[in-house]
């Protein structure tokens, strides 16, 4: 069969095309992977896709090559930019090195122009979105919903004691009222309430002597009860300068608790982190919707760092400290030490302050009930931080002795077997615990 | 009679309206049994000195305790000259650019690369045996893993869960070969994205980090002490 001459062309075409897309269909997706996959290896650490990093930004830095006249350069750039920069050659090379104040950026003289292709392929391509509320370790709060205030009694009650005592006062008025207005009798005006009062209570003296008394025991009761109360803390969860969410940063972020409260091995307090070690992190994280860009913008203003300096943010010197407010409060005639207890102890952090992985607000003191709950601790009764519960964990909290990790409770445990007796005796339930190696006498902790 | 009856009236709805304000303060830790007690007047890490034994002081209140400590002092760390002499102000300076990239503020800055210049410091000062090694991976876990991996491939659960992006993996080649100093120059002063960490760790600690980061990297690390000078032979 013959082709005509025009019709010839037409299919080269077609078929040009048609192994374009063959080409593009089985290609794309593994050159496309190639440049994700060299992008982590090489350029990740210092270049973000779509923010300007150590490095600038790779979405579009081809697009800025070609502006600047000089998209043929862009290889050379980034298989050694020092070399590049030295030959003088490049008005764009000079101008990003000035503007990322001198950084020096890594020679690759081992990627090949096909891979610096791939990679600003990668780097251009439009990123895969994820479902819309399915963002990974966002859990789904709503802003809006007002944090359930507890403890003291909700005003409503107030309302309602308010409308009954008024109820009560005019029903007995009006039958004072009707009493007079049935009665023959003037209205005998000289009578107050309390006079009246005191005649009623003397003619029933047996059942008001007996109210008389029930009342005043109740009230001696609850007097005292409340005095219990006192520096209960439980539940005590002071307002915080930013709303830090523990589930979020131990939780799904997998940090470490030492890694904040660094002290926690070495002191007595376990250590609160200044704001550089936010910034480890939040330097790039600035949050991914508007109620945690809003959180994240105080710890910048904090550390000094406005994030719109070009060309990717800057510290400016000019620090602000966060003034948190402190949640367990111990008084100072009670010494307490953390290390002591994390170290010697070796007691998981759980124990006292439950799973903070969970912890969505901000920290609170936990109740007892809820450390209960978590798997490993061991169960008390006392309410948290009160010298009950204290006394009771040094009664039940059995003591590493032997492993050689502490010589402390070592010698102590060498000194206690010089007394047989005593020993058998507080051996008798198996274990040894604090109080027995002397966590219950006073001095160890108020002094 | 109505007068009374009013006033009556009037004086209980008073108090009990007054009553809800006795409520306690939600920032206020409740009442203390002995106020006096409550806070030494010997400063304390985190606690309030406003009001110390009773006495109100207005410059005091909320500031922090938490202070800095005066610049080129050396904290105490025993007798043992080898870790004394590692805990001695770290020779080399941050680069000038740090100051706007990672708030080193205040500070004597180098003109120079400092962290190039670090390719000369090959020593680990620190004595390796098994136990630093098992002092590194405990180290490490806490402070290293949630960004750098359990295994040091830049995939720890910050990087996965999509909260954090570009982590370096220490198997690359480039970063097998950076010096000792380099990697302590980065831990100490941070590199990129990543800030300065000696606030958590002391100079030992990071010294100790850099034998187990070269552990991850050299299977044989501990038995031949790797690429030989770069590491003090014990």
């Amino acid at each position: 069969m013959k082709i005509p001459e025009n019709r010839k062309g037409l299919i080269t075409l077609k078929k040009f095309i048609l192994l374009l897309c063959c080409v593009a269909v089985v290609e794309y997706a593994p050159l496309f992977a190639q440049g994700e996959a060299l992008y982590k290896a090489k350029c990740a650490s210092c270049h973000q896709i779509e923010k300007n990093g150590t490095g600038p930004m790779l979405k579009g830095a081809r697009q800025r090559w070609i502006d600047a006249g000089e998209g043929d350069l862009i290889v050379e750039w980034v298989q050694n930019n020092a070399a590049l920069r030295n030959s003088g050659k490049s008005k764009r090379a000079a101008a990003v090195y000035k503007e990322y104040g001198g950084a020096v950026m890594q020679i690759f003289s081992e990627v090949t122009p096909e891979q610096v292709n791939q990679i600003l392929d990668y780097a251009d391509a439009p990123p895969v979105a994820p479902p819309p509320g399915t963002a990974p370790g966002v859990p789904a709060t709503d802003p809006n919903v007002p944090v359930e205030e507890d403890g003291g009694i909700s005003n409503v009650w107030w309302l309602l004691a308010v409308v009954f005592i008024v109820i009560i006062l005019s029903v007995s008025g009006v039958r004072r009222q009707l009493k007079y207005a049935t009665s023959e009798k003037a209205p005998d005006n000289s009578l107050s309430y309390w006079d009246e009062f005191k005649i009623l209570a003397w003619k029933n003296r047996a059942i008001s002597g007996v109210v008389g008394l029930v009342l005043t025991i109740a009230s001696v009761v609850l007097v005292f009860q409340s005095l219990g109360s006192i520096n209960l803390m439980e539940d005590y969860q002071p307002s915080q300068p930013i709303a830090f969410p523990h589930s979020q940063h131990a939780g799904v972020n997998g940090i470490d608790c030492k890694y904040c409260h660094n002290s926690v091995e070495k002191s007595k307090s376990a250590g609160f982190p200044t704001v550089n070690v936010c910034m480890n992190c939040h330097k790039q994280i600035n949050g991914k919707d508007a109620a945690q860009q809003e959180q994240i913008a105080k710890i910048y203003v904090a550390a000094g760092w406005d994030p719109t300096i070009k060309p990717a943010g800057a510290y400016t010197g000019k620090t602000k400290p966060i003034v948190w407010n402190k949640v367990h409060v111990l008084p100072d005639h009670v010494y307490f030490n953390h290390s002591q207890h994390v170290v010697a102890g070796k007691i998981n952090c759980t124990q006292c302050h439950g799973d903070m992985k969970q912890m969505e607000e901000t920290a609170k003191v936990v109740p007892v009930a809820e450390l209960n709950n978590v798997e490993g601790n061991l169960p008390l009764t006392k309410p948290t931080l009160t010298m009950g519960w204290c006394i009771e964990c040094h009664g039940k909290k059995e003591v590493v002795i032997g492993d050689g990790s502490n010589a402390y409770y070592d010698e102590i445990h060498k000194r206690l077997k010089n007394n047989k007796k005593l020993y058998q005796q507080y051996l008798k339930d198996g274990k040894l615990t604090a109080s027995e190696l002397g966590g219950w006498e006073c001095a160890k902790c108020h002094y | 009679m109505k007068k009374s009856l009013i006033i009556w009236i009037g004086a209980l709805s008073m108090a009990v309206l007054t009553m809800p304000s006795c409520a306690s303060d939600p920032d206020s830790p409740g009442l203390e049994y002995m106020p006096d007690m409550y806070r030494s007047p010997a400063v304390e890490a985190y606690v309030d000195y406003g009001e110390v034994r009773g006495r109100i002081d207005e410059q005091k209140k909320g500031r922090l305790t938490a202070l800095t400590p005066p610049q080129f002092t050396v904290p105490y760390f025993g007798k043992d000259s080898a870790l004394l002499d590692m805990m001695l102000p770290y020779h080399r300076l941050p680069n000038q650019l740090m100051r706007s990239t990672h708030g080193v503020y205040g500070e004597r800055v180098s003109q120079a690369d400092e962290y190039t210049l670090a390719t000369a410091d090959l020593l680990n000062p620190l004595m390796l045996d098994e136990k630093i090694i098992e002092e590194g991976k405990k180290l490490y876990s806490s402070m290293c893993q949630h960004c750098h991996g359990e295994k040091g491939d830049g995939n720890g659960p910050m990087v996965t869960s999509g909260a954090y992006a570009g982590v370096p993996n220490y198997m690359e080649e480039a970063r097998m070969k950076i010096s000792n100093g380099q990697m302590f120059y980065s831990i100490y002063y941070g590199k990129g994205m990543m800030g300065a960490h000696r606030s958590l760790l002391n100079k030992r600690e990071i010294w100790t980090l850099v034998h187990y980061v070269r552990s991850m990297q050299y299977k044989d690390y501990l038995k031949s002490g790797m690429v030989t000078d770069t590491t003090k032979k014990s």
